[in-house]
């Protein structure tokens, strides 16, 4: 009976990846299934992110659709979206609905690596390509896995994120380092490569503790933090712990040689509108589109700029980072399919491989390992700085990515 | 030695704010036995009100103290005669208002990402002034000390009103026994109306102060904070409002306790004293009290 079962899973496993695997004529419309969190702890960040992805739908649709190399034509294409509402349980059902039912020819993956992790056994396992367009979790590219069905499209694996930051806070000769973590994957990677990092620089990490996602009180945290004599704080967490952490260190009467968080680079305007001028100023955090521009190196689609302005023009929001994201994986599809000999997944994954390093969109340099992992992209060190417009995230670490320079000691708060 | 001060001082703030964020679940579930799981969704309206009140009018958090109690309990009302007198008639209304609520607190999320969108937003520390509190030789928040003291004056009128006034007799006469409540002459329908303003109207106060004790305001806030309110009541005890008090104060110095000495725990041991004390004392700490009050 089991075994009958078994043979039975793996026909059906077997038939879908057939289905997947070769079109012997072109559809007349290329489906792209994704999902986006219409609520819950993701929505702001998934919804703008599904944002970008349908303006890139329809931006190609309005030039007659997206060049399919494998039919020599242009095919319209048509989104099949889902609303998993930050539920990873709702979004496994999703994801395999998107692949068993509506047989979509292009997966794309929600925002994060938390929505993002259960898409990933299923695609292999159904042998469809996944779309990774914020997912950065380091170990969904696990050399050992030896999975070709996933591509990340925009930025780099997590664990790489910190490094520009350790190169930083060695620069400025900082000694002594606390590093405080939300218990989630992304944050506790970043956590992991900074403590890592520091320590063969030969930096002292005082204090290296999680805490729970749902944490919104830092105060004692701080407190703890503060008893251990550190010259610089980074914490890492979603916006909410970055907003409530900001908060009570602008009103705790502490004062730190630098403090990082990572948000601002994600979510610059909502966490500044939520905690004010005044404990934001100064802060430092990673710098990523749309707040730091390559327009001079973009070879492929539109610059940064038009994109924000063709966007804001058609009736979108300020773009953020997860708006850019969702675009630019638009950007990766168009390109694998016009660059695909075969319309199959494979044909696809290998195509990429021909244009990885080798193209420049407005998210930076587009370039994966042979897991699947972007290594082009890395993220330059930023400060809160007053300019003319008001207070903005500038790159200020590298020196060759500076746009102003780094104010170190942080002055204190008013 | 100066963190235990801190950490026990910032308890003693964590807890009265914690106690205003149940005090209304508990007064409902104690007049009505309704079990109202769409509490955190009023509280992030709450939250939202004085936002808005910020950031468009310019207004500091405390006038919309006033405003937010007279407008949610006046809220209250519809709500209250749309949905309670149904749920009273069927044959478990305690479980049925748990379901019931669950899907208003969800319709109530829904509408507010309709109407504010998903980003998360807060109110700056700095409405409150700059300068912080220096207690004991610790240094506080302003933020803090006005919620725990809003907390405080929330928690006191609520006693005042079950304890010093006529309707306040009735409400713990339902309390203790509906049935003869009713046939003392007592109008259940009105005692629980306004039992049932009061309860949303406190937790829209909360819900003011919760940019500066909880973080972050967003739509899915709700379910979490409801949560967390039952937690409390059911530590103090469950249908005891004054309970809460003892619950939220457990609670705050537990929570904080927890962050000072072992931070990566924190958010676990309140849950774990709840399960120790359902298990040693089910009704709560002050269960007995509230059965013969």
């Amino acid at each position: 009976m089991l075994r009958r079962s078994v043979m039975r899973s793996l026909l059906v496993a077997a038939a879908l990846a057939a289905s997947f695997a070769v079109w012997a004529s072109p559809p007349s419309m290329i489906k792209i299934g994704t999902l986006y969190a219409g609520s819950g702890k993701f929505s702001q960040a998934s919804t703008r992110q599904y944002d970008g992805l349908k303006y890139w739908a329809k931006e190609i649709n309005a030039k007659g659709g997206v060049y399919v190399k494998a039919f020599d034509k242009k095919i319209p294409v048509k989104l099949v979206a889902y609303n998993d509402q930050s539920s990873t349980t709702l979004a496994a059902s999703l994801y395999n609905r998107l692949i068993t039912q509506d047989r979509v020819n292009l997966l794309v993956a929600d925002y994060g690596s938390v929505l993002t992790s259960v898409a990933i056994p299923l695609a292999r396992v159904h042998k469809v390509l996944l779309f990774d367009e914020t997912g950065t979790s380091g170990k969904f590219f696990e050399p050992k896995d030896k999975n070709r069905y996933i591509v990340l499209t925009g930025l780099p694996t997590s664990s790489e994120w910190p490094k520009v930051l350790a190169d930083f806070m060695q620069h400025v000769g900082i000694k002594k380092v606390a590093i405080l973590y939300a218990s989630n994957d992304w944050s506790g990677s970043q956590a992991d490569t900074l403590n890592s990092t520091l320590k063969s620089l030969g930096v002292e990490v005082t204090f290296y503790e999680s805490v729970p996602d749902s944490t919104s009180s830092y105060s004692t945290i701080l407190r703890r933090i503060a008893a251990t004599n550190p010259e610089a704080v980074a914490e890492f967490g979603y916006s909410t712990n970055d907003i409530a952490f900001l908060q009570n260190y602008a009103s705790s009467g502490l004062h730190f040689k630098m403090m990082f968080v990572p948000n601002p680079a994600l979510h610059f305007d909502v966490v500044r509108n939520a905690v004010g001028d005044a404990a934001i100023k100064n802060v430092y955090s990673y710098v990523a589109p749309p707040l730091i521009r390559y327009n001079k190196q973009v070879n492929f689609g539109p610059t940064l700029d038009r994109f924000e302005a063709a966007y804001t023009k058609a009736g979108g929001k300020n773009i953020d980072l997860s708006t850019v994201a969702g675009y630019n994986t638009g950007l990766i599809m168009g390109k694998a399919l016009a660059e695909a000999p075969k319309f199959t997944q494979e044909s696809l994954r290998d195509s990429i491989d021909t244009f990885s390093g080798k193209i420049f969109t407005l998210d930076g340099l587009f370039k994966v390992n042979a897991e699947g992992a972007q290594i082009g992209e890395s993220l330059p060190v930023g400060q809160v700085l007053p300019t003319k417009k008001g207070l903005a995230l500038l790159p200020v670490f590298p020196l060759k990515n500076a746009a102003a320079k780094y104010v170190y000691p942080q002055p204190a708060n008013p | 030695m100066s963190l235990l001060v801190y950490a026990l001082l910032a308890g003693l703030f964590y807890g009265l704010y914690f106690a205003l964020v149940g005090i209304g679940l508990n007064l409902i579930f104690g007049v009505m036995r309704i079990i109202n799981l769409a509490h955190g969704a009023f509280l992030m309206l709450g939250a939202y009100g004085a936002f808005y009140l910020y950031t468009l009018l310019g207004w500091n958090p405390l006038w919309a103290v006033p405003i937010e109690l007279v407008v949610f309990f006046l809220l209250a009302l519809p709500i209250y005669y749309l949905l309670v007198p149904r749920l009273q008639r069927s044959d478990d209304p305690e479980m049925l208002s748990f379901i019931l609520f669950f899907g208003l607190s969800q319709v109530i999320e829904a509408l507010a990402v309709f109407a504010f969108g998903n980003d998360q937003h807060s109110i700056p520390d700095a409405v409150f002034g700059t300068r912080p509190l220096h207690l004991l030789g610790q240094v506080f928040p302003l933020s803090w000390v006005v919620s725990a003291g809003i907390g405080l004056a929330g928690i006191v009128a609520i006693y005042l009103y079950l304890y010093r006034s006529r309707i306040g007799r009735a409400t713990r006469a339902i309390m203790t026994d509906r049935d003869e409540a009713v046939v003392t002459g007592i109008s259940v329908n009105r005692v629980s109306v306004l039992a049932f303003g009061v309860g949303i109207a406190s937790a829209a106060l909360a819900g003011i102060f919760s940019p500066f004790m909880l973080g972050a305001i967003e739509p899915s806030m709700g379910l979490h904070i409801t949560v967390m309110a039952f937690v409390i009541i059911v530590i103090g005890s469950l249908g005891n409002p004054l309970g809460t008090v003892l619950g939220g104060l457990i609670f705050g110095e537990a929570l904080m306790l927890m962050q000072t000495f072992l931070t990566s725990w924190a958010q676990l041991f309140p849950y774990v004293l709840l399960i120790a004390i359902l298990l040693v004392k089910p009704s709560g700490l002050l269960g007995r009290k509230v059965r013969s009050a």
